[in-house]
């Protein structure tokens, strides 16, 4: 799954879960695949963000797990303190669970 | 001249304070408010003035109306929906946000320009301050992510204002300095008092220059030590994720004691890493798009 800004998506890519308005009404469905229409309509209603299934568009400034771990490593180069640990212990966990959640999908 | 070259060869920190909040108090260097903005500080100053009077003074400057609106809708404040006119932003955001914004907004500009990774840290905090502030009921939230915003603010001063003073500090910080004693020696004030020192200037509220002047020391904060903890944790938390760069290599220097002035436990952390991740994905499609506008 991608979560993507208006100005990415293209008609054909399929929406990955339901497509809300800024009052909770669900405007588009589950598994949709997008039209030139329907985003014409995300715009004028207000809509932000638009998850869709795989990965359709490649982000430059995206990592890889393995990237996104050793840079952590890196800045917690040398610490000692035990609080800051718990925190870098926290950031492992969150980077794993992001990339998991990912490569189940594509 | 000659004065100002001896001074930078035996520096008197002392001294160099006073030339240092002389500068500030002049603003020499920084770019100087166009006249709508006064005439905005004007009106917003008067109680009679009515939000809808400063709004369509507003919209009719095209180029402020761009930052605002695009201000409001950074991932940051985390609106729901997009905000489309002034007014609305004036809304959900309040006047005394607003006018921030406005009076700060050169600035902005200008750390987006000359340090995309200052500013990506910047927006990273105000992101992270929004969401504890949210957590812990620490009334308006809206203004505790502009004081995250505004947080460094002394730094990007260094950098425009007090230029020739800039590669002293950082030589300083490559031998090893820490960079709040390298910005002592060399300025004799650290970013964080003059960022402060500057916010007093502008009349900003109480609230927000105590947070700032107090986000690398706690002890310094009286009334708004809550504020000061929550920029000061969720600095540490945006360099920790590795959103943006400052002058700090990796982690700056962290008082726990921030936690308990906040009464929050690990999972709360983890709760509020968890929270801010989607947000700082969202915050980079931003700070792309205006990358991408900077290099074309
Ligand atoms: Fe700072
Ligand atoms: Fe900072």
């Amino acid at each position: 799954m991608q979560r993507l800004p208006l100005s990415y998506l293209k008609p054909g890519m399929k929406t990955y879960e339901e497509v809300y308005d800024a009052q909770g009404r669900v405007l588009c469905g589950k598994g949709v695949e997008l039209t030139e229409e329907m985003i014409k309509r995300f715009y004028e209603l207000g809509v932000s963000y638009v998850t869709v299934e795989g990965t359709p568009v490649k982000l430059p400034w995206e990592k890889s797990l393995e990237e996104e771990l050793s840079e952590l490593e890196k800045r917690f180069e040398g610490v000692n303190d035990e609080n800051l640990l718990q925190i870098k212990e926290i950031l492992k966990e969150l980077l794993y669970e992001k990339y998991k959640a990912r490569i189940h999908q594509s | 001249m000659k004065n100002i070259k001896q001074e930078s060869i035996n520096p008197d920190p002392s001294e160099k304070r006073k030339e240092v909040k002389k500068k500030l108090r002049k603003l020499e260097g920084l770019p100087t408010l166009p006249p709508i903005i006064q005439r905005l500080n004007q009106m917003i100053e008067d109680e009679r003035t009515s939000l809808h009077q400063i709004a369509e003074i507003i919209e009719k400057d095209q180029v402020i109306t761009t930052k605002i609106l695009r201000l409001a809708n950074s991932a940051f404040y985390g609106f729901p929906r997009k905000v489309s006119t002034v007014q609305q932003a004036m809304m959900l955001l309040g006047l005394n946000v607003l006018k921030i914004l406005i009076m700060t907004s050169s600035i902005f500009e200008f750390i987006h320009k000359e340090d995309i990774g200052l500013w990506e840290h910047s927006i990273g905090v105000a992101a992270c301050s929004k969401i504890i502030a949210e957590k812990i009921g620490a009334g308006d939230s809206q203004e505790i992510a502009t004081a995250g915003l505004l947080h460094d603010l002394g730094r990007v001063i260094i950098m425009v204002v007090l230029k020739e003073d800039q590669p002293k500090i950082l030589d300083l910080i490559s031998e090893g300095v820490d960079p709040l004693s390298a910005e002592k020696r060399v300025l004799g004030i650290d970013h964080a008092e003059i960022g402060a020192f500057l916010m007093a200037q502008w009349n900003l509220p109480e609230r927000l220059i105590e947070a700032v002047a107090s986000h690398h020391n706690l002890e310094n904060s009286k009334k708004y030590r809550k504020e000061a903890s929550i920029l000061h944790l969720s600095d540490l938390l945006v360099h920790a994720r590795g959103y943006g760069k400052t002058l700090y290599e990796s982690l700056p220097p962290f008082e726990v004691r921030a936690l308990k002035y906040l009464g929050l436990g690990w999972g709360e952390i983890k709760e509020i890493l968890f929270n801010l991740e989607p947000r700082l994905y969202e915050l980079k499609f931003f700070t792309e798009e205006l990358k991408k506008e900077l290099s074309s």
